[in-house]
């Protein structure tokens, strides 16, 4: 029964992490000895350091807005209490459906300001031309925000659905207690989402990590070649098929595998999460 | 624990004057949250029903005509005698394979995990929560390696089979199994003599519909707007995904980027717009058509419906 | 226990489903772009790859060869040529049989590391190259031509003859004349160009001869930014783009168009020998009304005796050493490449000689010009610098990845330049380079 999975988990995720690992050991043009150098190579390039630099101020930004203003807008909409918040709910999971390809394209849109149906805003802050906003040094922001709006109404409506389980006990006797809604948000329901923001930060955090589809199509736009090499997964792209080096490529390609693994291993075994499920063990 | 804290009369009363402001502040934030989450949907399915110097000229959030919709659909069935037909036809079967394979595969292997004795089970269930947190683009590289060594590289096979993947769906099947259907359930069945495919077809299957939407509903969303994997796996224009496609729209006419053609094809805004609302409208329906899905599913590690 | 003991059979199902798959694939009749097998009673199959512009040419190949050759027109994106064809490489298949490419591209596909560009001299008629009178030296690599170009994109100074008749302006033969030019336009809207993209490359730092992928050898290029070819353009165009009067955003820039272009405030641009046809002229590009526009040739650097021109553009044809039948390839591409009943209609000034006579012909005739703009492309034609070569490593990305970033972004003209030069150093070497000062 485990069988159809278990061949799609070998021929899938093991057996080409495998493959890799040999690959990343082979020869280029760059390095003909091949083998560990390879990961040297990789962190000697003069794009690696530049990637992880943009890659963690990303990350920077990302992940506080995330977790800021998806307790707070989840906690608010917890908080209305009226029939308004199903209509919001679904306003929320609208920007879930703009990723990838269509991101790029609705955000170049939203954020030149001869299109943009926000035009009234860029021009308070003084952005009068699209060349201000996709200008290397603000590209950063532009990522976060469009990484911002597609993953932050999804979480919204997840925590806030987490926000229903909070036993109505907790909660009326808090109200007796004379706690105000803004008391009951920040002490009570706060600390008991807690393990979910950690849930979820440790997961956009695995994302943002592999950022790829949006740098490398804002990279084919008026811009060309703006974000190139922007993240390292692109770098890892541009190594295998724009330097002919698969070995670095996949040499950068399993230590970002590996990063994630540690996270995924953390949130395993050092938070709670999952403690259901490991749990029931033996 | 709520912390206990004495309140006064005159405390009331301030409170009272505080939370109309909060009020008005709570209901500020949220519909402006709002507005900002749906204006951009909004102007994506108006942008088609205007040509590109209206797109220009009139107002963002203007309607043009619904001859609009038709003349975009027109200028985008030029590119390459209408290969966009091509790749919607792709995307759908695709992603129908997948969400089969995907689906199936998930329910057998949770239900094993679940209710089978299974040598290996932690191991197993150990793997499948890494594979689930590590997001599918970390894998991409390894699995062209992989792709490419099988021999299937530039086939429909190479998106399907490593789209099929679905390690979440095997944990979601697993915390349904194991959680939701008393264990004395399987028992009794097995004591009356029925093998492990009769009681998962007896007792697991007819009780696990709203699992299967679940399963369906992040199957098909992860995999319809997928880029980077099929962008990588398949190197034929005939091959490709819409999402993908779109990317080729992007790169190769003059719809952003006029130096690649001004006057030498009619996609422009408008028609991008068109083939990117062709991408994104099922993920919208399906998203606002499962929201309660979507809570169940990303937090059955520990609550429970 | 026994479950375990069926994975093992299961992956070999797979493996043998897989086996078949790709079986299917490329013996396929549908099928054509992997095209290892040519069964011997099928018919001849080509695939093309090309850019959009060039998407009509190539069909109108598939027309005329009908019956004969079946041919797949692929359009694919100018930047992705490389990676896709790495891609091809990487798996042993699905090569096309000759593509449209940027020409930089040449000096990768040639290399043996890569080996995708077949050497054409074996299947070429000499009346080919020498159509060309030496032109088509950009695609001579170690002694043999791997390439045909497509056209010539030389630089030329695009100006509005009415602009500079009310401006009292006078077309600058020198560049300290076009500065000075240039600057009598300070504060009054009008521009002298837009220099934030790959144009500054090719309009003035190529024409200057600053060494950029300046080719000595096969192991030696020389990129300097240390010397005077490229100090004297920053010099000379800082104070420029301080005054206002040289934009440092892309031609294409949205705002850029509408503000500038559009409210037909360009005085003149140094641009490409396509500039007037695809940009200047189209209604939603620039839309520049007929009756104004005229080209003149390039200012001269000082302490040159040339006035030297750069290349945006001029692509070249390339045939696969995969393909299964590299003569109908070559065909192929000499048609694409040099045939009248293609150029004549074309945006781009052709290199071959007889397809340009019958283009300039047409340009010649045609009222939009204010003045017939091909006498001084012709000028120019023969006046590209050869201090660019193609490099085995991917410049053409660098330019928009660092100079027109950087020039967008508000920095200096000499911070822009040199960011480009240093990624340029640093690449090189990666395409089996030692780079000289």
């Amino acid at each position: 029964m485990f069988t159809p999975y278990a061949v799609l988990l070998v021929l899938f995720a093991i057996v080409p992490i495998g493959l890799a690992f040999s690959t990343s050991l082979k020869p280029s043009l760059a390095n003909p000895e091949g083998g560990f150098a390879n990961y040297l190579f990789v962190i000697n390039d003069f794009r690696f350091w530049p990637a992880v630099i943009n890659i963690s101020t990303f990350l920077a930004i990302y992940l506080p807005s995330m977790v800021i203003v998806v307790a707070s807008l989840s906690l608010l909409l917890d908080a209305i209490k009226s029939r308004w918040s199903v209509p919001l709910r679904l306003a929320y999971l609208v920007p879930a459906s703009i990723t990838g390809a269509v991101a790029i394209l609705v955000w170049y849109f939203m954020l030149e300001p001869k299109f943009s149906p926000f035009k009234g805003i860029l021009l308070e802050l003084g952005l009068t031309s699209g060349s201000q906003i996709f200008a290397q040094t603000k590209l950063v922001w532009v990522f976060a925000l469009m990484a911002f709006f597609t993953g932050a109404g999804n979480w919204i409506v997840i925590q806030y659905g987490s926000l229903q389980s909070i036993s109505e006990d907790i909660l009326e006797a808090a109200k007796i207690d004379g706690a105000n809604v803004f008391q009951t948000a920040l002490q009570i329901k706060l600390p008991l989402i807690r393990k979910y923001l950690i849930y979820m930060t440790i997961l956009t955090f695995a994302a943002g990590l592999q950022i790829f589809v949006e740098p490398y199509l804002l990279s084919s736009s008026v811009y060309p070649n703006i974000a190139r090499d922007w993240s390292l997964n692109q770098l890892s792209y541009s190594l295998a098929f724009s330097g002919a080096n698969l070995g670095a490529a996949t040499a950068l390609s399993l230590m970002l595998l590996l990063v994630c693994v540690i996270a995924a291993l953390l949130v395993i075994f050092r938070t709670d999460f999952f403690d259901e499920a490991r749990m029931k063990e033996d | 624990m709520p912390s206990r804290t004495y309140v006064s009369v005159s405390d009331r009363i301030q409170r009272a004057v505080r939370s109309v402001a909060g009020k008005l502040l709570l209901w500020t934030s949220l519909i402006v949250f709002a507005v900002f989450s749906v204006v951009p949907m909004l102007w994506l399915i108006l942008a088609p029903s205007k040509t590109q110097t209206e797109l220009i000229d009139l107002d963002p959030l203007a309607f043009g005509s619904f001859a609009g919709y038709v003349n975009s659909w027109n200028n985008l069935m030029v590119f390459q005698d209408g290969r966009i037909i091509t790749w919607v036809f792709n995307s759908i079967w695709y992603t129908t394979i997948i969400v089969i394979i995907a689906c199936g595969s998930a329910l057998l292997a949770g239900y094993a995990l679940a209710a089978t004795r299974l040598p290996f089970r932690k191991p197993l269930l150990i793997v499948t929560l890494v594979a689930m947190i590590v997001p599918p683009v970390a894998f991409v590289l390894p699995l062209f390696v992989q792709i490419s060594s099988l021999g299937l590289y530039n086939s429909p096979w190479a998106i399907i089979l490593t789209g099929s993947f679905y390690p979440f769906g095997v944990f979601l099947a697993y915390i349904y199994f194991s959680t939701t259907i008393p264990h004395e359930l399987y028992d009794a069945a097995r004591i009356d003599g029925a093998g492990e495919w009769g009681t998962f077809f007896r007792i697991a299957m007819p009780l696990s519909t709203g699992l299967l939407g679940m399963l369906g509903f992040f199957a098909f969303t992860a995999n319809w707007v997928n880029f980077f994997l099929p962008y990588v796996m398949v190197n034929t224009g005939e091959l490709l995904t819409l999402p993908v496609g779109l990317g080729i729209l992007f790169s190769s006419t003059p719809a952003l980027n006029p130096g690649v053609g001004a006057n030498s094809s009619p996609i422009r805004g408008p028609e991008i717009a068109l083939a990117g609302l062709m991408v994104a409208i099922p993920i919208l329906l399906v998203f606002l058509a499962s929201a309660r899905l979507i809570v169940r599913g990303v937090l059955s590690g520990s609550v429970k419906s | 226990m026994h479950k375990i003991i069926s994975v093992p059979i299961a992956i070999a199902s797979i493996l043998t489903l897989a086996a078949c798959a790709g079986a299917g694939s490329s013996g396929g009749s549908t099928d054509s772009s992997t095209g290892t097998t040519a069964l011997q009673d099928s018919p001849r199959e080509l695939l093309i790859w090309v850019d959009i512009v060039r998407e009509p040419a190539a069909k109108m190949y598939a027309e005329k060869m009908a019956g004969e050759i079946d041919v797949t027109v692929e359009v694919v994106a100018q930047e992705e040529m490389l990676p896709k064809i790495a891609l091809a490489n990487q798996t042993g298949s699905g090569w096309p049989d000759l593509l449209f490419a940027p020409p930089n591209d040449i000096a990768i596909w040639a290399d043996a590391s890569n080996g995708y560009a077949l050497a054409l001299d074996d299947y070429l008629d000499p009346s080919i190259i020498e159509g060309y009178e030496g032109s088509n030296d950009w695609c001579l690599i170690e002694g043999q031509y791997y390439c045909l170009k497509n056209d010539l994109a030389q630089t030329v100074l695009w100006y509005d003859t009415v602009l500079f008749d009310e401006l009292g302006l006078t077309i600058p033969t020198t560049f300290s004349e076009f500065s000075t030019e240039a600057m009598k336009l300070k504060g009054t809207g009008y521009v002298a160009g837009a220099i934030g993209d790959q144009g500054f490359y090719s309009g003035y730092l190529w024409p200057s001869g600053c060494p950029m992928t300046s080719v000595q050898d096969g192991t030696t290029v020389r990129i300097n930014p240390d010397t005077p070819e490229c100090s004297r353009v920053w010099k000379e165009i800082q104070p420029l783009v301080d005054a206002g009067v040289l934009d440092t955003r892309s031609a294409f820039d949205a705002g850029f168009i509408a503000d500038v272009a559009n409210a037909g405030k360009v005085a003149m641009h140094i641009g490409p020998s396509w500039w007037g046809e695809f940009v200047i002229r189209p209604a939603d590009s620039w839309g520049i009304e007929a009756g104004r526009i005229s080209a003149a040739p390039m200012p001269k650097w000082s302490g040159e005796s040339i006035n030297y021109s750069g290349e945006w553009g001029g692509g070249i044809w390339a045939v696969s050493s995969n393909a299964v039948n590299p003569q109908d390839a070559v065909d192929a591409i000499v048609y694409l490449a040099t045939s009248v009943e293609v150029a004549k209609d074309g945006v781009t000034f052709p290199g071959f000689k007889p397809a340009y006579e019958a283009w300039s012909a047409r340009l010649d005739a045609d009222p939009y010009y204010a003045i017939s703009p091909v006498a001084a492309m012709k000028s120019q034609a023969s006046k590209i610098r050869q201090t660019e070569k193609p490099v085995r490593f991917n410049a053409q990305g660098q330019i928009g990845a660092t100079l027109q970033a950087g020039l967008n972004g508000g920095e200096t003209v000499e911070k822009s330049v040199r960011s480009f030069l240093d990624s340029l150093q640093q690449l090189a070497p990666g395409g089996g380079y030692t780079v000289i000062d």
